[in-house]
């Protein structure tokens, strides 16, 4: 099982989208994913129509193996659930800590109900200090969506930054562009300079800025489902063969 | 994710279009088909062993599926040319199949075109909190049948439910029984190779032996096609099963029939399996094969290779000729006059024990018949001349027919208790009487075989070294009648034979 986290310490970069079309694509490619919906602001459980739990509190939600079971929602797509947001995840490294122990009670009551995953992929908060960086630590990879402008160029080196003093790998940060305009010759020049800056840690495929991603709160559905021809589809599906290629190997 | 594992439904045949109707619980029904239909195909073997399981299997767009109760439908690529279970490529399905017997073949049941939709309850966002995936086949010559299976999405369970009230409410049934096939294909018969006929304590001997016959003519009948078309073997099997069956209830039921009667009949019925036996061996060798390989080493399987390349030549003819004796006038007419005789039953000279009740005429047969088995064995000993433990086995094979005829009139427990061990005892005589007959055959064999032939002597030297393995089997097999014996006839067995069949007496 591969923890994956979506993550931008700038907000309104496309991350949702991102985590929404990443999950879908995941799904569609035969593993069975699990889309954790923990930013508040954000909205990847809106996005597959799931109502926010109310029910849950964080601390039974942590002591309770079955309450974190009946939390999960099926999406109307094969291989494919939601934990929606509305929650707070303080302790979340301790959830994902045991998502990794194939002992522990949580994985046991998930193999039970044939709900074991071979993703769980992480819409996180924007802000490092809301969510601990042992999620940092936890996940596999981490997938950062980085608007071709110098702003967002300075905070993708200062999360590399954060990374560094915190002793974590960098290696597992794997930024792409989002949002990307062709035509604005300032994105053309960063992409260019960040590329030469930051080598293999970003990937290749970049995703355009296009009506048909903004469209996504229309239709409220991946965009790969609702406009599966357009660029921005083909895209993700780029980003996805890419990453799992990077997080799965070949 | 993968949704849970719900059984199947079938919904009358007034399709799932009214169930859209039903609104519950602030969630609306919604019913798609995807665009087209495709051509399916649905094959069972001739006994019908998936019918009779619940199954079925479809053959449809280059895949093959299979419809079981209690679960998801199977499904996996290719296979839909494959004529035996082993044909199909490796696959869950193929996996599924493999209680199907290996000598059967999948034969064509029906087809016609399959359209595919899904049912779902959404709540007011358009979310889908329960789905049913429809699988709508309709039958060229048949009828029309809608397979529903329910997919549960995690966390939705109230919804779930409540597309199931809604599903059985409009008539959706578990699909645990015949009503696909029969809605389906409402021409479709049933097919027995051993058809169960009721009969009573006082059902009139003559009656009891003519139902039995009657029952097995139609069997008989029902596989010459598949012999003409040389489906599998089993087709030939049963054939001379049923009539050997026959063959048997005129020889048991002494004095039913006029002796007259009796004697002409028993000739008719022999005259028909006579030209059955010689394919009926061939296919038995070749179904072998591996068998026999096995017996001798590597350095004689060349020889096998030819023996074996002269049987399938020798198949190929005596197949032909077969159905060509099947096809002609002369048989068709025949076993059209039997049939005749034996539903009318005017022209059938009744003997001097017909209108013994069917108990009474079982209980002397079969108590007469163990009293002979015991007097033969007990006599057996490592000394014993052959012939006599082939008696044996005639004798138990001729008990056990009696004791099948007759299963409706005893006690079902104790009935098997005495059938199992009578089984066993069957099987090392009936290996003994295989070895031997194959070593005569082909002792047979190797006097037709020319010697000036090249490579016919590499034939005659497998062929001796198999001879020889057959022999010590048969030692061996022979070795082990008195254990069997001994082990068939307990003080238990004993006992429940004078129970049943002799009042409790000595």
């Amino acid at each position: 099982m591969k923890i994956i986290a979506c993550y931008s310490n700038k907000g309104g970069v496309g991350k949702t989208a991102t985590s929404v079309n990443l999950a879908y694509a995941l799904a569609q490619g035969g593993r069975r994913v699990l889309l954790c919906d923990l930013d508040p602001q954000g909205a990847s459980g809106f996005y597959f129509r799931v109502k926010p739990s109310k029910k849950l509190t964080e601390a039974r939600f942590f002591e309770d193996v079955a309450r974190f079971t009946k939390a999960i929602r099926g999406s109307d797509f094969d291989n494919l659930d939601i934990l929606p947001a509305n929650m707070t995840f303080r302790d979340f490294d301790v959830f994902l800590a045991r998502m990794r122990n194939s002992r522990s009670r949580l994985k046991k009551a998930l193999k039970a109900v044939k709900g074991d995953y071979d993703v769980i992929l992480l819409d996180c908060p924007p802000n490092i200090s809301t969510l601990s960086e042992n999620v940092f630590r936890a996940s596999d990879a981490i997938v950062v969506p980085v608007i071709p402008t110098t702003l967002s160029q300075r905070t993708f080196e200062q999360l590399k930054e954060f990374f560094r003093e915190h002793d974590l790998p960098v290696k597992k940060l794997h930024g792409f562009f989002s949002m990307a305009q062709g035509v604005k010759s300032l994105h053309g020049d960063t992409m260019d300079e960040m590329r030469r800056e930051h080598g293999k840690r970003l990937l290749k495929s970049a995703i355009p800025f296009t009506s048909d991603v903004e469209r996504m709160g229309v239709h409220r559905a991946p965009v790969m489902v609702s406009a599966p021809s357009s660029t921005a589809s083909t895209a993700y599906g780029a980003l996805h063969d890419e990453l799992v290629a990077r997080v799965f190997g070949k | 994710m993968t949704p849970e594992d719900l059984p199947l439904y079938l919904l009358p045949e007034a399709g799932p279009e009214g169930l859209t109707d039903a609104v519950s619980g602030g969630m609306v029904a919604a019913l798609s088909w995807q665009e087209g239909a495709a051509p399916f195909l649905v094959r069972d073997t001739f006994d019908q062993e998936l019918r009779t399981s619940g199954r079925m299997l479809i053959a449809t767009e280059g895949r093959s599926e299979l419809l079981q109760p209690g679960g998801a439908p199977l499904c996996q690529a290719g296979g839909t040319a494959a004529r035996f279970v082993a044909d199909f490529p490796e696959g869950p399905v193929k996996a599924a199949l493999s209680d199907l017997s290996p000598l059967r073949c999948l034969l064509p049941v029906g087809a016609g075109a399959l359209r595919r939709g899904t049912l779902a309850l959404l709540d007011d966002e358009q979310k889908t909190q329960a789905r049913a995936v429809l699988l709508e086949l309709d039958a060229t010559d048949g009828g029309r049948a809608t397979v529903l299976q329910l997919q549960g999405l995690r966390g939705y369970d109230k919804a779930l439910a409540r597309l199931r009230r809604m599903i059985e409410a409009a008539g959706g049934s578990a699909l645990d029984d015949d009503a696909l096939y029969s809605q389906l294909f409402p021409g479709l018969d049933a097919y027995s190779p051993k058809p169960v006929v009721p009969l009573d304590r006082y059902t009139e001997a003559f009656d009891a032996a003519s139902d039995i016959i009657a029952a097995y003519l139609p069997v008989a009948r029902a596989n010459e096609a598949g012999v003409i078309a040389d489906d599998d073997t089993e087709f030939l099997h049963d054939y001379r099963i049923a009539l050997r069956k026959i063959r048997s209830v005129l020889s048991l039921f002494k004095d039913v029939y006029e002796p007259e009667l009796t004697a002409e009949l028993k000739t008719r019925f022999s005259a028909l399996m006579v030209p059955t036996g010689r394919l009926r061996d061939l296919d038995v060798y070749l179904l072998e094969r591996d068998a026999f390989y096995g017996m001798v080493p590597d350095s004689l399987h060349a020889g096998l290779d030819r023996m074996f390349a002269l049987f399938a030549e020798e198949r190929k003819e005596a197949q032909k000729a077969l159905s060509g004796h099947l096809r002609s006038a002369g048989y068709r007419k025949e076993i059209t006059a039997l049939i005749k005789l034996f539903d009318k039953r005017k022209k059938l000279a009744q003997g001097k024990r017909a209108d013994l009740p069917a108990y009474d005429f079982a209980c002397k047969l079969i108590w007469k018949r163990y009293r002979k088995i015991c007097a033969i064995a007990e006599g057996i000993d490592a000394g014993t001349p052959d012939h006599e433990v082939h008696e044996l086995r005639i004798h138990c094979k001729k008990l056990r027919y009696l004791m099948e005829f007759f299963t409706p009139l005893f006690p079902a427990g104790p009935f098997k208790r005495l059938i199992k061990p009578l089984k066993k005892l069957q099987d090392n005589l009936g290996l003994f009487n295989d070895y031997s007959v194959q070593q005569e055959s082909l002792q047979e064999f190797l006097g037709r075989l020319e010697g000036g032939t090249p490579g016919n002597l590499q034939v005659a030297q497998s062929v001796g070294a198999l001879v020889l393995v057959l022999h010590e089997r048969q030692l061996a097999e022979r070795a082990r009648v008195v254990d069997s014996f001994a082990a068939f006839n307990s003080d238990e067995t004993r006992q429940t034979f004078r129970d049943l069949f002799h009042g409790g007496k000595e």
